[in-house]
């Protein structure tokens, strides 16, 4: 275990430099001048020279990489442009909301998913499938954005029942975790299903039945168990996108997280930014895919660590 | 307060157990208490503050905590007049160079430090500083020194008689800062509570970056004192959220409100709507070296093409007017000079005089940034297609639009009509017009994005900036506006926006100024019945 753990580790630094190098690029290539940006329209040429010099956007493109890389290799990712504060403290500031986010996001959409797609596979081919499905269909279908404003004029406006804005209490990430969750749930639903059917096709079920074993300890014990790898693939790659895409949510709902710290930064040219956050986002989506492979060997003991 | 609507049917004591701890949760979620009268307001901008460096602002949403955190020498009141603020009196010198303010007695800082000439002195030599890099610096270029006569007493000496001094010290960027602070705390000067501190009537408490940021009455201020206890800026980016905020009393203020949504809220019960003439001006700029848009015959035949009052109706009806100059309503010198008037006709003679009777094709840059910023380019390049000018309209995003804006050679820019935002935030013709319009020396565009050059246009504005008679300066300003709006077009106006504040109605004295923030230093709830 130990040394496949350190093996991934290893294997994270090629993946981060290449990260590195590709955002590096890709935001120095759209068209934009931060320092036009973050001065303001009524700057003076001599204010936006200064912020140049300032941001280091005077120095050749490969000197500018290098101090990235430098600083980042030593856990420094530079000064904002925009607001002047180091990199590491903004990501900080807003990490842990986005984090409550997504991971109530995936509890919920696994518990929901999970417990909608059995129903569905048990009880196949009868209402409970197809209003199962169609809820699941909708729930893939239904755009987050208007998913959120919906949930907030009802919950909030209409029936005053949680809060429309901010992270003040607990009750507040309520509707951003729904709302984020329903995608997910809904295709956790549809693999659940197909796994499961697959699983109670097979022989052992039926010899578990004849058995006389009771019919909630084949579905639980026997068929899901079985059917829990191929929605542990899906969990841990929809946990590592959700940490990313959660800027939709995050607007509407005025969640101070790094979805919206990441979109800001890049429609002003904040370098910085862009590229410390991406590359931190990055490093957690190698941690959730690693820790996710790890997780099967425990879900399944046929699966042996590489 | 929220609706309380139908209680969803209940069937067990333990759904209603479950639905009255979400209710009780959500209440005491809310900052304010229900008894008494509330003293704590919530207000709700589009974005959250940069910095509250006031020689470093450039947006409105930093603007709008700077003035309840600092005051400046002299400021605009509700009607545009130039008052005293930490100066009781002031006068000018003969030689029209030397300013010399009077400032008020047993004024403090937040942190106790007492405020006197001294401290206008260093508030002056650190925005002037060329080594601190302050953005705004060019705003004080006039200013030459700053000198202490007694702690009561200071004297600011300019290089030539200025005659937008006073509109510039009252500023928002004029705030004076606690010298020792600042000191102390060098760039990082207002980028957290402890780094920042003025003489205003509130402090800042706490700021948890894209979150809140919270004020509390300063309660040795040294003038009128607040009503309020606490004021709560809340930054959320997304306009339909922030009008449920409103209409949910989760929030007591809001601005920035999208046009469809103004109407509607005005008619709620439990909200209000006020609206003032602001100094934003809506318009489109021409590259005035490129192409045919080089002769000021074509030019002013687009002014002519546009029909103005069709847009304001259409697009952005109840929030804005047409404009009747350069300069908006409220900004001092501006000068009266009518609609322009909607003449087709007229536009294409013009056309034809200077060798375009079929006219030609153009290219309009537009960004959504600016409020309905597509659709007016659509409504300019179908009114534009009427005198025979065919117009491709070209939609870009904020950054890849501003990249040239500033520093560009005309022959690397090809941008051809392009939309702009019209404004200056002192508030007085020399910022609106000069920086803008004025042929630069360098032959880039610097603040003049259109690279507009008129000889007599420069030559007003430059003797309009150097006299510091009120008459005289209106004058020269008068004819200066004459050829931008009339004669030499270095673009189209189209309306002059109102700002436009969304508040509960259980809110009183809120002060809307023109410059585009609001404030709540007089502000109160009323009480409850």
């Amino acid at each position: 275990m130990l040394r496949y753990a350190l093996g991934r580790l290893v294997e994270m630094v090629p993946v981060l430099l290449g990260t590195a190098l590709l955002v590096f690029s890709m935001i120095h290539l759209v068209p934009g001048d931060p320092a036009l940006l973050i001065a303001g329209l009524e700057a003076s040429p001599q204010t936006i020279e200064r912020a140049r010099e300032q941001f280091g956007l005077d120095r050749p493109l490969p000197v500018q990489f290098w101090r990235f890389l430098a600083g980042a290799m030593t856990g420094d990712l530079g000064m904002s442009f925009r607001t002047g504060s180091p990199v590491v403290e903004e990501i900080v500031d807003r990490f842990g909301h986005t984090f409550i986010i997504a991971l109530g996001a995936t509890l919920l959409a696994t518990a929901a998913g999970m417990l909608a797609g059995t129903i569905a596979a048990v009880r196949r081919n009868r209402l409970a499938d197809g209003v199962v499905m169609v809820m699941a269909l909708v729930a893939v279908s239904t755009p987050s954005y208007w998913l959120a404003l919906m949930l907030m004029l009802c919950f909030s406006l209409w029936w005053g029942l949680l809060p429309s804005i901010g992270v003040a209490t607990p009750w507040h990430y309520v509707l951003p975790i729904v709302t984020l969750g329903a995608q997910s749930a809904g295709i956790i639903a549809r693999m659940t299903r197909s796994a499961m059917l697959d699983v109670l096709a097979q022989e052992y079920v039926a010899t578990a039945r004849a058995k006389g074993v009771a019919e909630g300890v084949v579905i639980v014990r026997h068929a899901l168990r079985n059917a829990l790898v191929p929605v542990l693939s899906v969990v841990g790659l929809r946990f590592g996108g959700l940490l990313a895409g959660t800027v939709l949510v995050e607007s509407v709902f005025a969640i101070p997280g790094l979805g919206r710290l990441i979109v800001d930064a890049v429609l002003l040219r904040d370098y910085p930014m862009v590229q410390g956050a991406v590359l931190v986002v990055a490093t957690l989506f190698i941690v959730v895919n690693a820790l996710t492979d790890i997780l099967y060997t425990v879900v399944d003991p046929r699966v042996r660590l590489a | 307060m929220r609706s309380h609507g139908t209680r969803i049917g209940s069937h067990s004591p333990a759904a209603v157990a479950v639905l009255l701890a979400a209710f009780g949760a959500g209440c005491t979620a809310e900052p304010a208490s229900p008894a008494a009268e509330r003293d704590t307001l919530v207000f709700a901008s589009s974005a959250d503050a940069t910095t509250l460096d006031p020689h470093n602002t450039t947006d409105t949403q930093s603007d709008q905590v700077i003035w309840m955190v600092y005051n400046a020498l002299i400021r605009y009141d509700p009607e545009m007049n130039i008052v005293g603020d930490l100066a009781e009196s002031w006068e000018m010198s003969e030689d029209e160079l030397t300013w010399t303010f009077h400032l008020r007695e047993g004024v403090r800082f937040h942190d106790g430090s007492p405020f006197t000439a001294e401290s206008v002195k260093r508030n002056f030599d650190r925005v002037l500083d060329p080594g601190q890099g302050h953005k705004r610096l060019s705003l004080f270029e006039a200013i030459e020194r700053v000198e202490v006569v007694d702690p009561r007493t200071v004297r600011i000496i300019t290089k030539f008689p200025f005659g937008a001094f006073e509109p510039t010290m009252a500023h928002v960027s004029a705030a004076i800062v606690n010298p020792e602070v600042a000191d102390r705390y060098g760039s990082d000067f207002g980028l957290t509570p402890e780094a920042t501190s003025g003489t205003g009537p509130y402090k800042v408490v706490s700021w948890r970056k894209d979150q809140e940021i919270v004020l509390e009455r300063n309660d040795d201020y040294w003038g009128e004192p607040g009503r309020l206890a606490r004021i709560v800026y809340r930054p959320i980016p997304e306009a339909a959220s922030r009008v449920i905020a409103l209409e949910s009393a989760d929030v007591d203020v809001i601005t920035h409100i999208p046009p469809r949504d103004v109407a509607r809220l005005d008619g709620l019960p439990g909200i209000q709507v006020l609206k003032g003439m602001s100094i934003g001006a809506q318009m489109f700029r021409f590259n005035c070296v490129r192409g045919p848009l080089a002769d000021p015959r074509v030019r002013l035949a687009i002014a002519y093409a546009v029909d103005r009052r069709a847009i304001v109706d259409n697009l952005v009806a109840g929030l804005a007017v047409p404009s009747t100059g350069p300069l908006t309503p409220i900004m001092r010198g501006r000068a009266d000079l009518g609609e322009f008037p909607h003449d087709p006709d007229k536009a294409r003679a013009l056309l034809a005089d200077a060798g375009y009777p079929e006219g030609f094709e153009t290219t309009i840059s537009t960004t959504p940034r600016y409020n309905m910023g597509v659709e007016l380019a659509e409504a300019l390049a179908a009114q534009l297609r009427d005198v025979g000018i065919t117009a491709r309209i070209e939609v870009l995003e904020w950054g890849a639009m501003r990249q040239f804006w500033g520093g560009i050679r005309p022959e690397d820019n090809p941008q051809e009509i392009f939309i702009m935002g019209a404004g200056a935030s002192s508030a007085d013709a020399d910022w609106g017009l000069r920086p803008v319009y004025m042929t630069t020396p360098t032959g880039t565009n610097e603040n003049n994005y259109g690279y507009y050059s008129n000889a007599e246009f420069d030559d007003l504005v430059m003797r309009a900036m150097q006299e510091a008679d009120r008459t005289e300066r209106e004058t020269l300003y008068q004819r200066a506006q004459e050829i931008v709006y009339l004669e030499d077009p270095p673009g189209i106006w189209l309306y002059d926006n109102f700002y436009v504040v969304g508040a509960r109605s259980n809110v009183q004295d809120i002060t809307t100024s023109p410059l585009g923030v609001v404030t709540f230093e007089a502000a109160s709830f009323v009480p409850e019945s």
